[in-house]
């Protein structure tokens, strides 16, 4: 999920008028000369301020609940000095040249787009002051601004935003964004501010993908070979075209790059439910492929396999970790299985997709419109400037929604019967054919000296890659490695890597191997991290309990007590190990030290994610084969947070989504197909058994990281861990439904 | 096809479809009423829930022909005009997430509360354990009707 982190900083700023009469500041990137020359025109900008106060801001990016239609135009609004309660938030469409990157992943939204959101407000707010001191004949500098306003202290003027908004819009450019606030001044920023679908979600007002409708559009389900790689080989339609209702059946062949488009049959209807009819009536038979043979256990045996035969790569090395291991005083050696898991996103996988005059418009719920529209033209063989894309809300995304497929297929299906089509997955369609989380087995062989410190690290990696899944030229270790331990390097690129945890242990050794499958793979919310913490978390657990250590003090001797790279001016953050330590620190002082009842345990973990730290402890009761987990404590370093009401339910959310997967989530493969179809098979956590969450933020400064996936990767370790000191077993197989656990429900809701 | 006469939100409509369309889809494509939404077609997440004379009801469960001679409430008809209080919780405790699912949540909570006015924490997570959130907001969820509880008698939360 990450990708560039870097943005240029040079960009261009333009300002225009509106047909009302008000201004508009809207922003384009280098290297879109089209952009440039129109600079003159604007007809919806980025920030749109009204004659009658009204201020629209845009929100770029696709909001899927992590809450960035708010928290992002909130950076607009703070250098503007905005009153929030005349701002209104619009969706954008993809607008490659006003906006450049339009996408929403790898936490990465709060830092990258900060800068030039800040200078859009800034700009607006310069603009307003120049108006306002021209008007009056006095020194801008000399004016300020409160939220809404422009005033002049000396001589008691004041005049509102909207007042100046025409006579703004007919200034110049400034040459250079002005000064950005000095966070200590911030009136919104830092504020708990509300999500701006709220009170239309509460409505049920139609904002999803799901619910757009289009004249005329019809309504398509598509039947895919249950073996994963397989396709449709001889279709009859016969029986399917006869059912009231049913317009055509069309097959679509696919794409090389299975991440893109994939092979099937789609029954295209006047209804969603006359489409499903159609599709229980279908006979197809299915060239099932190479993969008919896969199934989970004979995974399992080939990363076994792989592991004895010696065919790993290794990624980092220092120091000896053989010699090292022998001489270690304290032993860990544990094996870990990682299973698939799926997103499951509540709205179904869809997109509705209108093909015509050489012009392929979409509307859906895509998490990646930018990387989204080149795939779609793809599929349908267009030139990628043909393509538009209008941006829903997401019910949900969890990593699923990062590739476009789905709206691959609705163009494709929308090209063949010549008509606007929506296209929905079921249930069904969504489990067993989704891009699952990659299923993986971890050995690490770790050891303490005999003063206590960790002096061997030895971890073993085999897993799928989805970097190697989706034909990626990069390394497929790239997409797998997320939040391990290497060793600090002599070389500074090797240890800047901002998605490893770069330590000072002296034997350690990260090796790497995966192999090639039909099973889809894909990102899952904190991918990699999801996993590779869990792992992390659950050794140094057992160190600390076999070799009578202090956690906090085995840490630091590893972690050290200073980044290894100074921090520059640069976009990314580096790790900082005593960020680390004081999110674990609080987390146990707020978790109390008082001693639980028998047959309770209480566990902990901590990881870096995307730049912020998170740490969680966990309690659980474990009365014979029932598994509660009574409660979670959560505290987390984000830097300067930017809206805590969203960081709060993005970490009580988050942290449940992890206690969901570890507690229940696994797909199963058999004879090539996924076994799972609905969330009967496939549970995910109920109210009832969903523990209260305390959340603690760490007061910050620092540059503001984001937050949608930080608090999930420390939760099933610190259950795990929670779960040895309850029985002494220790769990390295998720989920812990799988290792015989009936799961209960807490015993108080903390209400 | 067959004609189907339905009371929805207090609104007589006539639809004409197959009798084993599920209400659920009657809603959605042919009475343009989008706010129930579609999850998972089986009865398992709650997405699709709408009342039936007060009662929370899996509309992806019931056919249309089941559905007539109910009187039928969706999250469009829930407040009646104004926001019902629980609408009001759940903005005052900025619930959803995705939101994808609140509107299922917000009508078995209605109907929870309708029946049991004062519930206990218990009976609360009884009610909506058939509700899946997927962005798992149920912390936010349990105080929003801990708070429209305690609105609806008239207490301050």
């Amino acid at each position: 999920m990450t990708g560039t982190r870097t943005i240029s900083r040079r960009r261009f700023f333009a300002i225009s008028g509106t047909v009302a009469g008000g201004l508009v500041v809207a922003w384009s990137i280098p290297g879109c000369a089209a952009t440039r020359s129109r600079r003159a025109f604007t007809p919806s900008g980025f920030v749109q301020i009204d004659p009658d106060g009204q201020i629209t801001i845009t929100a770029k990016n696709p909001d899927m609940g992590q809450g960035v239609k708010t928290s992002l135009p909130m950076y607009v609004a703070e250098e503007l000095d905005a009153d929030w309660a005349s701002v209104r938030v619009v969706q954008a469409d993809l607008n490659r040249d006003r906006y450049g990157g339009q996408g929403s992943g790898g936490s990465d939204n709060t830092p990258s787009e900060w800068q030039r959101l800040h200078e859009a407000g800034a700009i607006a707010r310069a603009l307003l002051v120049t108006a306002a001191a021209g008007r009056w004949g006095v020194d801008a500098a000399a004016c300020e601004t409160e939220p809404g306003f422009v005033v002049h202290r000396a001589s008691e003027k004041r005049a509102s935003f909207g007042s100046l908004a025409t006579d703004a819009a007919q200034l110049p450019v400034p040459a250079k964004a002005p000064p950005l606030k000095d966070p200590s001044t911030y009136r919104l920023i830092g504020t708990g501010v509300r999500g701006v679908d709220v009170p239309a979600i509460v409505r049920g007002t139609p904002l999803y993908g799901i619910d757009v409708r289009i004249p005329g559009m019809l309504h398509a389900v598509i039947e895919r070979c249950p073996v994963h790689g397989g396709r449709p080989a001889q279709v009859d339609s016969a029986r399917a075209l006869a059912v009231p209702g049913v317009r055509q059946v069309v097959t679509l062949t696919g794409l090389d790059n299975p991440t893109h488009l994939r092979p099937g049959v789609a029954v295209v209807a006047d209804s969603t439910w006359a489409a499903e009819q159609g599709r229980k009536a279908l006979a197809v038979t299915w060239d099932e492929g190479a993969g008919a043979a896969e199934s989970s256990g004979h995974l399992l045996e080939q990363f076994r396999a792989l592991e004895a035969g010696g065919g790993l790569k290794a990624i980092r090395t220092a120091g000896h970790v053989d010699s090292a291991w022998r001489a270690a005083a304290t032993k860990v050696e544990l094996t870990f299985q990682q299973p698939f898991l799926a997103h499951a996103t509540l709205e179904p996988q869809n997109c509705t997709a209108h093909l015509r005059d050489g012009h392929c418009e979409i509307w859906g719920p895509l998490q990646m419109p930018t990387s989204g529209a080149p795939v779609i033209a793809n599929a349908v063989g267009m030139p990628v400037e043909a393509v538009s894309i209008h941006i829903t809300r997401l019910g949900g995304g969890f990593g699923r929604r990062l590739l476009s497929d789905y709206a691959a297929e609705a163009a494709v299906v929308s090209k063949l019967v010549a008509a606007p089509v929506q296209v929905i997955w079921s249930r069904e369609d969504d489990i067993r054919h989704d891009y699952y989380r990659p299923a993986g087995f971890h050995h690490v062989r770790a050891g303490l000296d005999g003063r206590g410190s960790l002096s061997v690290w030895h971890h073993r990696l085999l897993t799928l890659s989805r970097n190697r899944y989706r034909q990626s030229t990069n390394g497929p270790e790239m997409t797998e490695i997320y939040g391990l331990l290497v060793p600090q390097s002599a070389d500074p690129a090797d240890t800047y890597d901002p998605d490893l945890v770069p330590t000072r242990i002296r034997n350690c050794r990260l090796e790497y191997g995966d192999f090639p499958t039909t099973v889809p793979t894909g990102a899952w919310r904190a991918p990699a991290h999801n996993f590779n913490a869990f792992v992390i978390e659950s050794v140094l657990d057992e160190l600390v309990h076999r070799g009578k250590v202090d956690p906090l003090m085995l840490r630091s001797g590893f972690l050290g007590d200073r980044p290894v790279i100074p921090k520059t001016d640069d976009a990314s953050v580096p790790y900082d190990p005593r960020r680390e330590q004081n999110v674990l620190r609080l987390a146990l002082e707020k978790a109390g030290r008082q001693p639980l009842a028998m047959h309770w345990g209480r566990g902990w973990a901590a990881h870096y994610t995307f730049g912020s730290y998170a740490a969680v402890v966990a309690e659980v009761s474990v009365d014979g084969n029932r598994l509660a987990v009574e409660r979670l404590v959560a505290a987390l370093d984000v830097g300067l947070p930017v809206n805590p009401l969203t960081l709060e339910a993005q970490t009580q959310g988050g942290a449940l989504d992890g206690l969901s997967a570890a507690l229940f989530g696994e797909i199963t493969i058999d004879r090539g197909r996924t076994v799972q179809s609905s969330f009967d098979g496939y549970r995910l956590l109920r109210n009832s058994e969903a523990p209260d969450v305390e959340v603690h933020i760490t007061p910050s400064r620092e540059k503001p990281m984001g937050y949608g996936e930080i608090a999930l990767p420390p939760v099933a370790p610190a259950v795990a861990n929670a779960i040895f000191r309850a029985t002494g077993r220790r769990i390295t197989r998720l989920p812990f439904a799988a290792a015989g656990f009936e799961i209960g429900a807490p015993r108080s809701y903390g209400l | 096809m067959s004609s189907f006469t339905l009371s929805v939100n207090g609104s007589t409509r006539t639809v004409d479809v197959a009798p084993d369309t599920p209400l659920l889809w009657v809603l959605r494509d042919r009475l343009d009423m989008r706010g129930t939404k579609f999850g998972c077609g089986r009865g398992f997440c709650g997405a699709c829930t709408v009342h039936f004379d007060g009662v929370a009801t899996r509309s992806c469960q019931t056919p249309v022909a089941g559905a007539v001679g109910h009187a039928i409430t969706t999250i469009e008809g829930l407040g009646a005009g104004a926001l019902h209080p629980l609408q009001q919780a759940w903005i005052d405790e900025d619930v959803p997430q995705c939101g994808y699912c609140q509107a299922g949540q917000l009508m078995t909570a209605a109907a929870l509360l309708a029946k049991t006015p004062h519930p206990t924490d218990g009976e609360i997570v009884a009610a909506l354990a058939g509700n899946l959130c997927r962005c798992a907001t149920y912390v936010r969820i349990r105080r929003a009707v801990r708070r429209a509880s305690n609105a609806m008698a008239g207490r301050t939360p």
